[in-house]
């Protein structure tokens, strides 16, 4: 019997499938249904055999969570397991869905800090720049600053991960290129979020007094003491509740009220 | 008003399916909502307008781990065409959307629970190695999520759009002036959830960079982002190649904080 192989063909099916994966989420074993769709053109490829075709069906309903930004990765080297596991009877079927789990949680970690926490908030950040002003290039910059990093780590990570396999992400890891990566744009998210508390956070007061005829106008004396001072002080306090365990949905009723109410005695 | 809902209901499901079946492409986020409602009610301006504000107050909001987030897509959708319906715009999309996306979260909770249901005919596909079987029960669920939005989205606008817009005129002044108070004071929750994300102490520098070069040299978010990008590369590539012996990666070591914190989303 000829060596089964898997072709560009099923990659891209993958590739393709991949984007499904939250589609059926549910609680009890989160994206496994959406992973398993995934793999169902490399297990049709690899396994003729009925018995061979339910193991592996099974194995891939087990529990599965990522952020499906790294998910294409870990597809590709399950993917390059799974034809191993055809063409050589010694292979330890578990090992797959061991790799799995061990990728899972450390890949999530570095593609939503990443993703979410620093290529949405720049594309975000300069996508509502734009917007506010009502221009229309505000989301369309925003959609393609996102999905070009999106779509090239989906792609390369699915292809590095079939052909190098396992150890692909040990190798990065040795390399220190991951930190590296991770370093420079967490640097570039606080950096811009430092720009939009400063810029996109809008808070000002109007108080006003006055002390024996001299007007003295609040908001100037913040802005010569420190520009947007109000702004920052406001995310401080909120980043503080936050530790101290205030969930948010009680945050935003509270600044809901805390807002009207302020407006209302005229401090802000 | 048909016509209306009926598209605002199917920017709505495409909004949903985004976080489903279209791996993730930010088409959920209040920014590309608002365009596409704004385009809808033929009104893109106001539609962009809103979009960033909401976009702003719901900066933070994610859908991490096994959490379930608040809906920003029937949310931001209703909160914007509704503003734009009623003329009243900011102030009016903030106090209907952020109400209606905590409300809409239970339908997405729903419609995961059901979810198990279609796993367990999965799993006894998968007893017969039936491949088109475990395909469709993988493709029912995507149905119930574009439904769990729609239904809201299109009934509301079909029927409610001239309750809330009278209601919405009944609001007193000062309290429609307040929540756009409110308004801008939400995007802080947005910020401080992605300091939490990206704080580690000796990156706190950072943050203060960017803040203090917004307001003192006036900076706009493009050249900050532009500027920022310049500077990690110099400290990160440039200064490292110099010692590129085995302690290069001296620090990036305690991140175990970037993932998300233990911030309760409930």
């Amino acid at each position: 019997m000829s060596e089964a192989k898997i072709t560009k063909k099923e990659l891209r099916q993958v590739f393709w499938r991949s984007f499904a994966l939250q589609g059926a989420f549910n609680y009890e074993r989160m994206q496994n249904l959406g992973y398993t769709y995934a793999m169902i053109p490399v297990i049709r490829k690899l396994y003729r055999n009925h018995d061979e075709q339910v193991s592996a069906l099974k194995r891939h309903l087990e529990m599965f969570n990522t952020t499906p930004v790294v998910a294409p990765a870990i597809m590709g080297i399950s993917a390059a397991m799974e034809e191993q596991n055809a063409n050589d009877p010694n292979f330890d079927e578990t090992s797959i869905n061991a790799v799995k789990a061990s990728l899972m949680g450390p890949l999530a970690g570095i593609g939503d800090s990443l993703f979410w926490g620093t290529f949405r908030v720049i594309a975000a950040g300069i996508g509502i720049s734009f917007a506010q002003q009502g221009n229309i290039l505000g989301p369309i910059l925003f959609f393609l600053l996102y999905n070009i990093p999106n779509f090239l780590v989906k792609i390369f990570g699915l292809q590095f991960g079939y052909q190098v396999g396992v150890n692909s992400l040990e190798r990065i890891q040795k390399q220190g290129l991951m930190d590296r990566i991770m370093s420079i744009t967490t640097t570039i998210g606080l950096v811009v979020v430092g720009g939009m508390v400063a810029t996109m956070l809008n808070v000002t007061t109007p108080l006003k007094f006055d002390i024996n005829g001299a007007k003295v106008v609040i908001q100037d004396i913040l802005d010569k003491i420190l520009p947007n001072m109000l702004p920052l002080l406001v995310t401080f306090i909120i980043y503080y509740l936050m530790k101290k365990k205030v969930s948010i949905t009680w945050l935003t009723v509270g600044i809901l009220i805390a807002g009207i109410l302020l407006h209302w005695v005229k401090i802000l | 008003m048909l016509i209306d809902a009926l598209m605002l209901g199917i920017v709505a499901g495409i909004g949903i399916l985004d976080g489903r079946i279209f791996g993730v492409m930010m088409l959920e986020r209040p920014l590309v909502t608002g365009l596409l409602v704004g385009l809808v009610l033929g009104d893109v301006k106001s539609g962009i307008m809103i979009g960033a504000q909401l976009e702003l107050i719901w900066m933070g909001i994610a859908g991490i781990g096994a959490s379930t987030p608040p809906d920003v897509v029937t949310g931001g959708v209703l909160g914007t065409a509704f503003a734009i319906l009623s003329g009243h715009g900011v102030a009016v999309a903030l106090a209907l959307a952020v109400p209606i996306a905590v409300l809409a979260q239970s339908l997405g909770v729903l419609v995961r629970i059901m979810n198990g249901y279609f796993l367990h005919k999965a799993d006894k596909y998968a007893e017969d190695a039936n491949f088109r079987g475990v395909t469709l029960m993988m493709w029912v669920p995507p149905i119930l999520f574009f439904l769990s939005v729609f239904l809201p989205t299109f009934l509301a606008i079909l029927m409610g759009a001239k309750e809330v817009t009278a209601l919405i005129n009944a609001v007193p002044k000062t309290i429609l002036d307040g929540l756009t108070i409110a308004g801008n004071l939400l995007p802080a929750i947005g910020f401080a959830l992605l300091l939490d994300m990206l704080f580690s102490k000796k990156m706190v520098v950072f943050f203060f960079l960017g803040f203090l070069a917004a307001s003192y040299l006036k900076l706009d978010i493009t050249a900050i982002a532009l500027f920022g990008t310049c500077l990690a590369i110099i400290i990160y590539v440039v200064m490292n190649r110099d010692e590129k012996s085995s302690n290069t990666q001296a620090g990036p070591n305690d991140f175990d904080n970037l993932t998300e914190g233990e911030i309760d989303f409930e």
